[in-house]
């Protein structure tokens, strides 16, 4: 199983690195976006009198772009190979569901390590803050994102049969992540039934995490709870994943 | 070049599917459909586009739920048993389903690679070689042509030497010379017991089958040999008369020439016979309402 997964993971990052375009774009897409974030908060000056820090928000906004980019690519290249036949070939080959499952999340998570190394980076030199002596904890909880946005991919995919069809899903995940997650708006600020709403929001759970380990300056002990919690989700998107791929029409 | 070694005999059945019936919403794509495909014979499935060949292959293949009916692939359920029947099975889709991005061996070496095998490497080579493109074999498959794609995706289909080849339309976009040599191919691992199921859109290579189901509608019109088939068509006699001709067409007419030119016991009146038989195609566009379908 292991050895299989591991042939798809090798495959998934040979092609991601034949396509030149496609490796400029992921590369450059975070990096333009932290930079367009940078240049709208300096330009308003009028936050910091309200107390509004860009360096608290600018490691959510990487946590958000590593979850969003995650999903969207998982979605659309799973979603290719069911259409192109690749998914199906793959299965009368002798994959399995599970070991797809694992291959594609292995594969992606090396991809979303290069834009977690890339974004850390970017909120690092671009807005100051202030990543040692805390980086594992970090990395791990944005590494963990990336699994957990890749197993909701998989699991969105069962759903459209054509890459059109994955458009619908791509507000109906990334809205909800923006809002209910606690990076644009408090939690404690929502009505009742949205704060419960939010613990549906696997990117809340990471949120928490880094909001308590570089905002709040505790340890990682303190924030042992919501990344239990963000593993918890992985293993369930993971598993629904595995279970729901279709594997035959 | 026609076999008939599927022929006679009770061969033991490859492939065996029962009442098989498939809807996608209103449409109809299986509907009863029934085949038997006797062990170590080529056998080819006929009809036009839409006719659900494709539907059929895809259910033989596990890869396709049927709403009702039964098949058993090499002795095995294909709904239950699909992960043992796919170890002895071989698949080449009607699209090529490769990796645009990655070349031929990178392709082979993922897909054969599900399989664990010491001679994976030589056994690429050598479908490589056979498929010719071994020289091509480290170029991205989207600088290839469609012709020479569909051999790569043949060469995938035939990497592990499967017990069953299930080749979905595989010599569509392939040049004459090849397609010989591919059919040259299928009657010498016909005759080492494999057995090849394909779909195809040309009569000539339905001749070449040992049997040949006609499918429409989803539903199997008839599956016999390709002779067998074409003996369920006219054949029309004309006799040059010293007066004039006459024409009669003969349904059966190995036994019903004799009687017709036994009434004039070959008289020297009689300055000649032509016989012109209705093609395999002929008797096929009949069965399927005068060939109203773009084939075949």
């Amino acid at each position: 199983m292991i050895r299989r997964s591991h042939l798809i993971a090798v495959r998934i990052n040979r092609q991601f690195l034949r396509d030149r375009r496609f490796l400029g774009m992921s590369l450059l897409v975070p990096f333009l976006l932290m930079l367009l974030m940078k240049y709208i908060f300096d330009s308003l000056p009028g936050l910091v009198r309200l107390g509004v820090h860009i360096s608290d928000y600018a490691i959510m906004v990487a946590a958000y772009l590593v979850f969003f980019i995650a999903f969207v690519l998982s979605t659309i290249v799973l979603v290719r190979d069911r259409v192109i036949g690749t998914l199906s070939r793959m299965f009368v080959c002798g994959y399995r569901r599970r070991e797809i499952v694992l291959g594609y999340i292995a594969g992606y998570s090396t991809i979303a390590s290069i834009q977690t190394v890339e974004v850390l980076l970017l909120t690092r030199y671009l807005f100051d803050v202030r990543l040692l002596p805390d980086i594992a904890p970090v990395l791990l909880t944005m590494l963990s994102l990336a699994v957990v946005s890749v197993g909701l991919g998989v699991f969105i995919s069962n759903f459209a049969r054509n890459e059109g069809q994955i458009f619908p899903f791509i507000p109906l995940v990334s809205v909800p992540a923006a809002l209910l997650s606690g990076i644009a708006i408090p939690i404690d600020d929502l009505p009742l039934a949205l704060q419960w709403l939010s613990y549906l929001v696997p990117l809340r759970y990471a949120a928490d995490v880094l909001r308590e380990v570089l905002v709040e300056g505790g340890d990682f002990t303190g924030a042992l709870g919501p990344f239990l919690a963000l593993i918890a989700f992985g293993v369930v998107l993971v598993s629904l994943a595995s279970f729901t791929l279709k594997e035959r029409e | 070049m026609t076999g008939a070694s599927g022929e006679g005999g009770r061969a033991a059945s490859a492939i065996s599917i029962d009442s098989l019936s498939k809807s996608y919403s209103s449409i109809r794509a299986l509907d009863r459909a029934g085949l038997e495909v006797p062990e170590g014979s080529i056998f080819g499935l006929v009809g036009p586009n839409g006719s659900g060949k494709s539907t059929l292959i895809k259910a033989i293949c596990g890869i396709l739920k049927p709403d009702s009916g039964r098949i058993s692939v090499l002795g095995l359920d294909a709904s239950r048993e699909r992960a043992r029947i796919r170890s002895r099975l071989g698949y080449m889709p009607q699209t090529p389903s490769l990796y645009e991005d990655l070349s031929p061996v990178e392709n082979l070496r993922f897909f054969g690679g599900a399989r664990a095998s010491d001679a994976l490497d030589a056994d690429i080579e050598a479908r490589l070689r056979f498929v010719q493109l071994w020289e091509r074999r480290h170029d991205p498959l989207h600088t290839f042509s469609g012709g020479m794609k569909q051999r790569a995706s043949l060469a995938c289909a035939m990497l592990h030497d499967p017990q069953l080849l299930i080749l979905d339309e595989p010599t569509a976009g392939v040049d004459p010379t090849l397609k010989q040599d591919f059919w040259r191919r299928f009657h010498e691992l016909c005759g080492r017991g494999r057995t090849i199921f394909l779909s195809t859109n040309m009569m000539d290579e339905a001749m070449r089958c040992h049997r040949v189901a006609v499918i429409m509608a989803g539903r199997i019109l008839v599956a016999e040999s390709p002779e067998a088939i074409r003996s369920r068509g006219t054949t029309s006699v004309t006799l040059r008369l010293s007066g004039g001709s006459r024409t009669e067409e003969l349904t059966d007419y190995p036994s019903e020439l004799p009687r017709l030119l036994g009434e004039y016991g070959l008289a020297p009146e009689v300055e000649g016979i032509s016989i012109s038989r209705q093609s395999l195609e002929d008797v096929i566009l009949a069965m399927l309402g005068g060939g109203g379908g773009e084939t075949p």
